[in-house]
């Protein structure tokens, strides 16, 4: 059963990992930092990082199973979907890859896993892999 | 953000509370925080949601379980171990509820406000000790969310006033925990007691409403409106109305005068 410490260093454990983040994609709390930060600063990546995995969260393409995507909010009571629409989020920069994924909690909460890793020594597909992984233990034990 | 945190501290009694690694309770007028060895370990305000709220509301915790962690542990002090080793809770999910209830009710007890600062050395909490904070962290966090909200919608009467929807325009997005917040909003109800409802803390639902208001999608309530300019003094009326006879032919050539000055 990890805690958030020991998910974040075992994300570190990733080949090319630099740094990985525990955020609060609502408020752009850093509920935990490990490694090196793109901006000098673990609060700053994880404010920043929120508001890209928000846009993210509240993205809704108009797949099959979110019918409710076209309703207004008028619609008062809407039927929540059984899990969250977006599973994770991939950035790509010259120099490195951003990995963000939806950590999902049986209470409410807004947390996503963030991991950079460096573009040339990375495992894109591994790392994608292992921090849903993650994500699941975090909270699952 | 480092640099308006040591320029301004939210508390200097904080400040020197984590210098001297007090044990102990920072009582303010909006909450309380907890320190061991100058860590925050625990934080709580009338104003935000407590863990128990946040577990209970949405069903992760039934209301049971939680009372009976409460009476056989809270003695101890050790109401969040409790909760995890008697498989109830896993680590991570305590530690992300826990700190988001301390950053949280952190906010509230720090925010500006005249009164008392008083610390009480050696007081304990009985939830215990998950995952400490360095104070400086707590303080960051709290301005940085101050800034927040204010560059969000610069309106501080939404986070108190009763949250009435307003429709969508055609087309316009409402992300899912936003449409959540929406439907539970019945014109009564406060930011803080939607927060309470749907196990949220308190700061993500003032943060959301602000957003919601700056897209339309909730009403902002007028500011109170600033004072009104004192009245005229009383002896002009006293003039006006004990002058018996105004000179009317006097008024005439001021009038013709301005017109064709203008």
């Amino acid at each position: 059963m990890p805690g958030i410490d020991e998910c974040l260093l075992e994300a570190m454990s990733l080949p090319g990992a630099r740094g990985a983040w525990l955020v609060d994609w609502t408020s752009g709390l850093a509920l935990g930092s490990a490694g090196e930060s793109p901006v000098g600063d673990h609060e700053t990546t994880a404010a920043e990082s929120a508001e890209l995995a928000r846009a993210a969260a509240e993205f809704e393409s108009p797949t099959a199973d979110s019918p409710a995507s076209g309703a207004s909010a008028a619609d008062a009571v809407l039927p929540e979907p059984a899990a969250a629409p977006v599973e994770d989020l991939i950035v790509t920069t010259r120099a490195g890859y951003h990995v963000f994924r939806f950590v999902e909690t049986a209470f409410d909460s807004s947390v996503c896993l963030h991991l950079w890793l460096d573009r040339s020594t990375g495992n894109l597909a591994l790392a994608r892999i292992r921090l849903g992984d993650l994500a699941r233990r975090l909270v699952l034990g | 953000m480092t640099a308006t945190a040591t320029a301004t501290p939210v508390s200097p009694m904080l400040t020197r509370l984590a210098a001297e690694r007090a044990t102990g309770a920072l009582l303010r007028d909006h909450g309380t925080l907890y320190l061991v060895d100058g860590r925050v370990v625990h934080a709580e305000s009338p104003e935000s949601p407590g863990v128990d709220v946040l577990l209970t509301a949405a069903g992760r915790l039934p209301r049971e379980g939680w009372d009976e962690a409460v009476d056989r542990a809270g003695a101890l002090g050790a109401v969040g171990r409790f909760l995890v080793d008697s498989g109830r809770l896993h680590d991570g999910e305590l530690e992300i509820c826990h700190l988001g209830a301390v950053f949280d009710a952190a906010f509230f007890a720090l925010a500006p406000a005249g009164g008392p600062t008083r610390f009480r050395y050696g007081v304990g909490h009985w939830f215990g000790t998950v995952r400490p904070v360095d104070t400086g962290a707590v303080e960051r966090e709290t301005l940085r969310r101050r800034e927040l909200l204010d560059s969000v919608w610069p309106y501080p009467a939404v986070d108190r006033a009763p949250v009435v929807p307003r429709p969508a325009a055609p087309g316009q997005p409402v992300g899912a925990r936003q449409r959540t917040l929406l439907a539970a909003a019945d014109g009564f109800r406060t930011p803080a007691d939607l927060a309470r409802l749907l196990g949220r803390p308190a700061f993500h639902t003032f943060l959301d409403v602000r957003r919601l208001a700056a897209a339309g999608l909730v009403e902002t309530p007028y500011e109170a409106p600033p004072p009104p300019p004192p009245p005229v003094p009383a002896w002009i009326g006293e003039a006006v109305a004990t002058t018996p006879d105004p000179d009317i032919a006097l008024l005439r050539r001021l009038r013709d005068a301005l017109e064709a000055a203008l």
